[in-house]
């Protein structure tokens, strides 16, 4: 038989090491939040509110398998489950909005270059967005992104083929 | 076999192998305008991701954090603990201590406030008496003019307070009252808990009443139109 560590100490351990490694993701789960809702403040919400489903529901999270891609889907389906609510404010802002803040300080031509990638990501449709972004930022494989999506590769495939042309059109007179 | 825009930009990924990708290749070597194609795709996924890259080096916003602190209890009710497990907690992360001031603050808002403990119970972004949590983040960032109208926390309005500095007055399920933003954060002036027979219509608009009375008196004019709001938020809730 082999030797069991006491459970209760088993499952302390897993609990710090499962808070510890969602700290280590949220930079990137952070910058495909802000992807996906468009402004910082809106994808800090959906932060929130994707680490406070984690710790919901960290025993479904299997052990050994991969922490990332889980915390990616929960954040996808709140946004597509919630998003419906704030994709009225999104459409209000985008317009007028500046885009992200990064790049503030830094030369002109980057602020007006950062603004116009925002405003076009802003345009596609969420599954387009999100497929660009899981793929072309988040640097995903087809097979693991649609994974995340819950989608066919070949449903995955096409939605980034839709959104890339849309984004080429959109982003061609200012290249 | 012919080739398609899918496979195209799934080259350009470096998706394809087999017979998929010398199918592509071969394409791409007869045809200039394709070969464009999938350069045109790789030079978007470089623009993407140069674009978005800058945002996993800023750091993670404190509220965030806070949530996976595995030392962030929630708050207990009762007595002095409450106030020594703050103040230690501050302490342990090199924090100054808080002071509390509850002389603005009538006795029931004190109970209110223990009220507030239990509903938000993430600690650790932000100290005693500020807003935290799903409400500091509605403060943040939600507009009264364009908040979704299922909201849990529904703010009411938003004004400039007598003495300079931006309150807004919020409602929740069981709690309502006004928080004013200083270099800390949301700062809890005023806060009413209503009871489950306060959801009646009736006193509902009682408590929107009181709410809105106290903001009156707090105020130094009228409520923020939704342009000044807007623009209030996208400066922080600065002056």
């Amino acid at each position: 038989m082999p030797p069991f560590v006491s459970s209760g100490r088993k499952a302390q351990t897993l609990s710090q090491s499962f808070e510890k490694q969602v700290l280590d993701l949220l930079p990137r789960l952070r910058r495909f939040a802000i992807g996906l809702a468009g402004s910082p403040a809106d994808g800090d919400d959906l932060c929130q509110m994707t680490i406070e489903r984690a710790l919901a529901r960290r025993d479904q999270w299997q052990e050994g398998t991969r922490l990332d891609s889980w915390m990616y889907r929960i954040m996808r389906n709140i946004f597509i489950d919630e998003g419906r609510a704030t994709t009225r404010r999104r459409e209000t802002f985008v317009a007028e909005d500046a885009g992200l803040a990064v790049g503030a300080d830094g030369a002109q031509e980057a602020v007006v270059e950062l603004s116009m990638v925002d405003r076009a990501m802003a345009r596609l449709p969420d599954e387009q967005r999100e497929a660009v972004l899981l793929v072309m930022v988040e640097g995903w494989s087809y097979k693991e992104a649609a994974e995340i999506v819950g989608c066919p590769v070949g449903t995955l495939n096409s939605r980034l083929v839709r959104g890339r042309d849309a984004l080429l059109a959109l982003l061609e007179n200012v290249r | 076999m012919s080739v398609t825009e899918e496979m195209l930009a799934a080259y350009a990924d470096g998706e394809l192998d087999g017979e998929d990708k010398a199918a592509v290749e071969a394409a791409i070597a007869d045809d200039p305008a394709l070969a464009r194609s999938v350069e045109a795709h790789r030079a978007l996924k470089a623009r993407l991701a140069a674009h978005y890259a800058p945002l996993t080096g800023e750091a993670v916003p404190d509220r965030l954090a806070a949530l996976l602190q595995p030392d962030a209890m929630p708050a207990k009710l009762g007595g002095g603990g409450e106030v020594v497990s703050f103040a230690a907690e501050r302490q342990r992360r090199g924090l100054a201590p808080v002071l509390r001031r509850w002389a603005p603050i009538a006795g029931p808002a004190i109970a209110a406030s223990l009220v507030l403990a239990i509903l938000q119970p993430w600690q650790g972004g932000a100290p005693e008496g500020y807003a935290r949590g799903n409400l500091a983040a509605a403060l943040d960032t939600q507009l009264a003019a364009s908040q979704p109208a299922d909201a849990k926390t529904r703010i009411l309005l938003s004004f400039e307070r007598k003495g300079g500095g931006l309150c807004r007055a919020w409602r929740g399920a069981d709690t309502g009252g006004i928080a004013c933003h200083d270099q800390t954060g949301w700062k809890i002036e005023r806060q009413f808990a209503l009871s489950e027979a306060g959801r009646t219509e009736f006193r509902q608009a009682g408590s929107d009443a009181d709410l809105l009375a106290a903001a009156q008196d707090m105020a130094a004019g009228g409520a923020l139109d939704a342009e000044s709001e807007r623009a209030a938020r996208d400066r922080d809730w600065l002056p």
